[in-house]
């Protein structure tokens, strides 16, 4: 029988294996695959030529080398129980194929049908802060004064601080670039903002901010970026200097300050939410940062609040709703809010001063609350809605917002925080130092 | 003891053994580096990928990336200097293609090297910012090679020498020109930039300033575009054959700023050759390509419109003004339609219907057939012209076509109620005459004026028509109730209802007998199917068919006037006849008696009757008799009536009239507005009622705020003065 032409054999480490220049077209031109068959280097002519028998030595493992190949073959990523995972990264690093491993370990995001695929533990001593996910499947776990940042295949690369201040938020920048916000330290200058590297840690810009032509020192709090390279931070400085900064991403400079006005809070924000259809930035200062919450709309271009909400003059109530969180679900027009009873709550945001409507969905918790509770946290992705309480995580769907889906990993006591980005959710829990990855599994074979 | 363990433990020696080879680095280094200088002397055959790039891996993995990063940085810029050598040594015509050859085999070289490299690339570089090895590979060969002292220059000036050849009728390699100018641009677009187009575009600049300072010199306007449109289209294929396309504006902003902006004037001004002469010689090829060349540059279609403008102004002035033209309305309405039909074909056919242009041509007409106060008479005597004998045997899409155009001179006019005062004049004439050549002319021509100015208008017109057929319908029953008539004289009597018809003086008659007596029992048949009518008879206007027999028997049908056919049947019972006699009996007023006279008596070959004595003017003591010798061709004979002589009344009487028949209007027109509006202005009631009768004449100014004033003391409306000229009006308590 005839060799195909496109038959190509490889001797790995002393094991033969033969595949098609098709299958290993697959690996793209940025790879050891591409180049080696590339017309510069002539190879193919020689394999195929010469002698039907003649191979292509590599000096690699081949066991890997096996896995890749049906990686290449198949798109499927199977790793038997022999082949360490560090190792196969590794080599699938020296082939380039590093990005195939990863986009064939888990599926497109599903918000219904996450499983569980690993815990982390940390070594922070405190409690968690905060989570972030990365654009590309790693995530940062602020905790105290330290940022622990780990790429997608959960390496841990050198953990990052900002004078060792107290780290309020982190964000991702790019799959490079962490920023991080920090307290200031009185009567040092040290605290505010910080850009830095993901791979090496290392601080490579200091955001400052300026009042009246002066660099004033400041503590920034929530952090949140727009498509249109900017940065948003809520920030104090210590002459009262309360409000809204905004950065350029690419050079950095402040480019503006909103001030906030007496009798409302900006300054203070837990959390900031850049809406892309409206151009807006939520800010919301929530209970018990200070003693009644704000909720406002702000708008850089015309430099005004275009929607607020305040619960200062609502009536307090028996059961005492207080807003843990909010998101703005801009398809909706509307607000969603949560209470520490996993209440959901919404405002209208076509006009300002309305109240919360409760859906008084879920009275079920009441009464067992932990001992140590966490306030519940809100994320929205791709129409659906996340809420954690306690050690679950519930997931939303469809204009009633109808619960169909909960899923909860019993170990590290209740969720603090979580994120979702990269396809995967991340859910820190408030003890032990651990945080837990969720993935939604390849597409089924058929 | 605890000491001797701890001797056993040495961890120095251990520690030793794990180091790599220090020489690890620098052999490993040696074999890539030798690999780079094979790849660029053309040896990579022998080479092979799979250890190199093992080798590479190694290096970076083994925390030697700087080693091999800064290695590569000066065996490339090592290799650049050599081929930097190489080029420079090039000869002549051959600079270019060794520099094109270099520069391919150093892109294929980098490719290698960037796959040898490949981990580095995508691992150490990221991590510590470095530039990537492509990139870097690009970088280097601009800063060794196009911006090395020998060559940067020398190559400039081969690419513009090489374009300038071109420009000037040489062929040249344009590939080997593409392949260079896509290196710059793939050096980064600062690079094509700064070493290429920036001195490209002065360099034209100054070419076409040159050139285009030539060509104005010796060529006429027609010529000169025609070159700077050839030169445009070659810079704009230069751009496609080997540029960037982004350069197009920009050098396309050169030629038209040198060759058209700067000598704008000059060419729409050439003597001989200019815009106007273009104008005047229907030159559509040229105007076209003037249009499409100026409107590149800023204000080119400006300078264009405001020459055209004048142009046609001031020829449009002197065709309205010009006193010989008066003499002959048709002619002179017919000279503005095709004045129209000139400019129209020119913007259609050059200007590619510019919206402004036809703005400008319509104000220019607008402006000059106004000029002349007698252009709605002109019109209104055209059309006449044209329903009366001009349409004859023409089609009936002709005819519309006429009738639109007559429409368009029509829109032009600004006193549109003096045309409608002359049609109604000319369309009685001869709806009552008989002579109009097409009914359906006539009314599409009223509908037309409907569409054009409301109902309103045309509704006297209308009422016109109206009385024509209702006329008929009379006369059929008239006779049908009378049959004892058939034998008699005809009576053919026209209706016409008052206020609809131009007013005329009622001058009356003493109509024959057998005449006056028919026509009273017309009245008794009239007034008995109509109650409540009035008749009068208007003897001034009506015709005659007359049968005479003269001396030697020969028998003519006389079409004549009411008063001729008077006198002539006077002639039945008597053969002379004295002037005072003739008025005495018929009682017609003097003036148009003596006019039925003189052109009964005085025009040859119309001459019914003889007068003594023999002259031209009618004396009170002529005496007329039958005039026996008449003779003529034709059995029937119009005679007609000579013209009266011009009214002297000047025409600052039918101005004063005109203004006074448009009194009712302005303030109807005024009430209108205030009862909507309730409170206005004064400034504002003057806008907005100059506004609405738009459509039928331009209002004076100073004559509506007299109308205003004597209409603010009539009616119980206030005033409240605020400054010397702003009032406030309030209407009140009018329904």
């Amino acid at each position: 029988m005839k060799i195909p032409k496109d038959r190509i054999r490889f001797n790995v480490g002393g094991r033969i294996f033969e595949t098609t220049s098709t299958t290993l077209a697959n690996a793209g031109r940025n790879s050891f695959f591409g180049a080696l068959f590339d017309d510069n280097w002539a190879l193919k002519q020689s394999i195929n030529d010469s002698n039907p028998n003649s191979e292509f030595y590599i000096d690699r493992n081949p066991d890997c080398f096996g896995v890749l190949l049906d990686l290449l073959r198949t798109g499927d990523l199977h790793i038997p129980s022999h082949v360490p995972e560090r190792l196969l990264h590794r080599e699938a690093s020296f082939y380039g194929l590093l990005n195939h491993v990863r986009s064939a370990k888990w599926g497109s995001f599903d918000g219904n049908r996450l499983h569980h695929s690993r815990s982390v533990t940390g070594r922070a001593p405190g409690d968690g802060t905060a989570i972030r996910a990365g654009p590309d499947g790693g995530c940062c776990v602020a905790h105290g004064s330290m940022v622990h940042v780990y790429d997608w295949m959960m390496e841990e690369h050198p953990p990052i601080n900002l004078d060792y201040q107290r780290v309020n938020d982190v964000a991702w920048l790019d799959s490079e670039n962490v920023i991080l916000s920090a307290c200031e330290r009185l009567g040092r200058g040290d605290g505010g903002m910080g850009l830095f590297s993901k791979s090496t840690g290392e601080l490579r810009y200091k955001f400052q901010v300026c009042h009246e032509n002066q660099l004033k020192s400041y503590t920034a709090g929530a952090l949140s970026t727009s498509s249109d390279y900017r940065i948003f931070s809520s920030c104090k400085g210590r002459s009262n200097e309360y409000g809204i900064g905004v950065w350029d991403q690419i050079s950095g400079k402040q480019i503006d300050f909103f001030y906030e006005s007496p009798g409302w809070s900006l300054g203070d924000a837990d959390k900031l939410q850049w809406l892309n259809g409206s151009n807006c930035l939520l800010v919301a200062t929530l209970f018990p940062r200070k003693d009644n919450c704000y909720i406002s709309m702000l708008d850089f271009r015309e430099k005004r609040m275009v929607w607020s909400w305040s619960d200062i003059d609502a009536p307090i109530t028996v059961d005492e709703k207080r807003v843990r969180d909010a998101i703005a679900m801009e398809d909706c027009n509307a607000v969603c809010v949560v209470n520490e009873y996993e209440d959901l709550g919404f405002i209208d945001l076509r006009m300002s001063g309305g109240s919360v409507r409760w859906s008084s969905r879920s009275r079920l918790m009441k009464g067992k609350m932990p001992d140590e509770p966490c306030y519940p946290k809100l994320a929205l992705h791709e129409g659906l809605l996340f809420s954690s309480m306690d050690d679950c995580i519930s997931v939303f769907c469809g204009p009633d917002w109808v619960l169909t889906s909960r899923f909860r990993q019993l170990y590290g006591g209740s969720i603090c925080d979580f994120s979702i980005g990269g396809d995967r959710l991340f859910a820190l829990h408030s003890e032990e130092n651990v945080f837990d990855i969720w993935e939604t599994p390849p597409p089924p074979i058929l | 003891m605890s000491n001797q363990k701890k001797r056993n433990f040495q961890i120095e020696a251990f520690k030793h053994r794990v180091v790599v080879d220090p020489k690890y680095a620098d052999k490993t280094w040696k074999i890539l580096e030798h690999a780079i200088h094979e790849i660029y002397n053309h040896n990579a055959s022998g080479l092979s990928f799979e250890e190199l790039y093992r080798n590479a891996y190694n290096m970076v993995l083994h925390k030697f990336g700087e080693k091999l990063y800064s290695g590569l940085v000066s065996t490339m810029t090592s290799h650049l200097k050599e081929i930097s050598k190489s080029i420079e040594a090039a000869q002549g015509d051959s600079f270019l293609e060794e520099l094109n050859r270099k520069w391919n085999d150093h892109n294929k070289a980098l490719q290698m090297i960037r796959d040898i490299l490949m981990y580095m690339d995508r691992t150490y570089i990221p991590s510590t910012h470095k530039t990537p090895v492509h990139e870097l590979g690009l970088n280097l060969w601009r800063d060794n090679i196009i911006h090395s002292s020998k060559i940067q220059t020398r190559l400039l000036n081969t690419l513009l020498e090489l374009v300038h050849r071109e420009r000037t009728g040489e062929v040249i390699d344009r590939g080997l020109m593409r392949n260079i100018i896509k290196m710059l641009m793939d050096l980064g677009s600062l690079v094509y930039q700064e070493d290429f187009e920036k001195p490209f575009l002065e360099v034209s600049a100054e070419f076409y300033k040159v050139e285009s300072q030539e060509f104005i010199e010796c060529c006429d306007c027609g010529e000169y575009l025609k070159k700077a449109e050839k030169r445009l289209n070659e810079e704009i294929e230069r751009v496609t054959h080997y540029l960037d396309a982004k350069s197009e504006v920009k050098i396309t902003n050169v030629v038209e700023k040198e060759m058209i902006a700067n000598h704008m004037l000059s060419l729409v001004h050439m003597e001989n050759s200019g815009l106007v002469n273009m104008l005047l010689d229907d030159k559509y090829e040229d105007l076209g390509r003037m249009y499409n060349l100026f409107r590149r540059v800023p204000n080119g279609l400006l300078t264009i419109r405001e020459v055209m403008t004048s142009h046609l102004r001031e020829t449009g002035k002197q065709l309205v003004t010009d006193p010989e033209r008066l003499k002959d309305p048709v002619e002179f309405v017919q000279r503005l339609l095709d004045e129209k039909d000139k400019y129209d074909s020119i913007i259609s056919l050059a200007f590619s219907n510019d919206k402004t242009f036809q703005n400008a041509l319509n104000s220019s007409f607008e402006y000059f057939i106004n000029l002349n106060a007698r252009s709605p008479e002109f019109i209104s005597l055209f059309v006449d012209d044209k329903l009366r004998k001009g349409l004859k045997g023409v089609s009936e899409e002709d005819v519309e076509v006429i009738l639109d155009k007559v429409m368009m001179l029509f829109r032009y006019l600004q006193e549109k109620d003096v045309f409608e005062k002359y049609y109604k004049q000319h369309l009685a004439k001869r709806l009552l005459s008989g002579k109009t050549v097409s009914d359906d002319a006539e009314r599409s021509l009223i509908v037309k004026l409907k569409t054009e100015c409301g109902y309103q208008f045309t509704s006297k017109l209308e009422g016109m028509f109206t009385d024509m057929k209702t006329s008929q319908d009379t006369m059929q029953g008239f006779y049908a109730s009378h049959p004892e008539l058939g034998d008699g004289p005809t009576l053919v009597v026209q209706v016409l209802t008052t206020g609809s018809w131009p007013t005329q003086p009622n001058v009356t008659c003493n109509l024959p007998a057998e005449m006056s007596a028919l026509c009273e029992k017309f009245r008794s048949y009239y007034l008995g199917t109509h109650t409540g009518r009035r008749l009068s008879w208007q003897t001034n206007m009506g015709t005659a068919d007359v049968k005479a027999t003269f001396g030697k028997g020969q028998k003519h049908e006389l079409n004549v006037s009411t008063f001729q056919m008077c006198v002539l049947m006077l002639f039945n019972n008597a053969d002379r006849l004295s002037y005072k006699e003739i008025e005495q009996a018929t009682e017609i007023p003097a003036s148009d008696l003596k006019r039925c006279l003189q052109s009964m008596a005085c025009v040859k070959g119309k001459n019914v009757l003889r007068k003594e004595p023999m002259s031209k003017d009618i004396g009170e003591e002529d005496a007329f008799f039958v005039n026996d010798k008449f003779t003529s061709k034709f059995y029937k004979v119009k005679i007609g009536t000579v013209v009266a002589q011009k009214e002297s009344e000047p025409e600052k009487q039918e101005t004063r009239q005109r203004e006074e028949d448009r009194k009712p209007q302005i303030e109807a027109a005024i009430v209108r507005i205030m009862k909507s509006r309730r409170v206005l202005d004064h400034n504002n009631i003057i806008a907005e009622v100059t506004k609405q009768l738009q459509s039928r004449f331009l209002a004076n100014p100073r004559r509506l705020r007299n109308v205003l004033s004597l209409l603010l003391n009539e009616i119980s409306w206030r005033g409240i003065p605020l400054t010397e000229n702003c009032t406030v009006i309030l209407l009140e308590g009018i329904a």
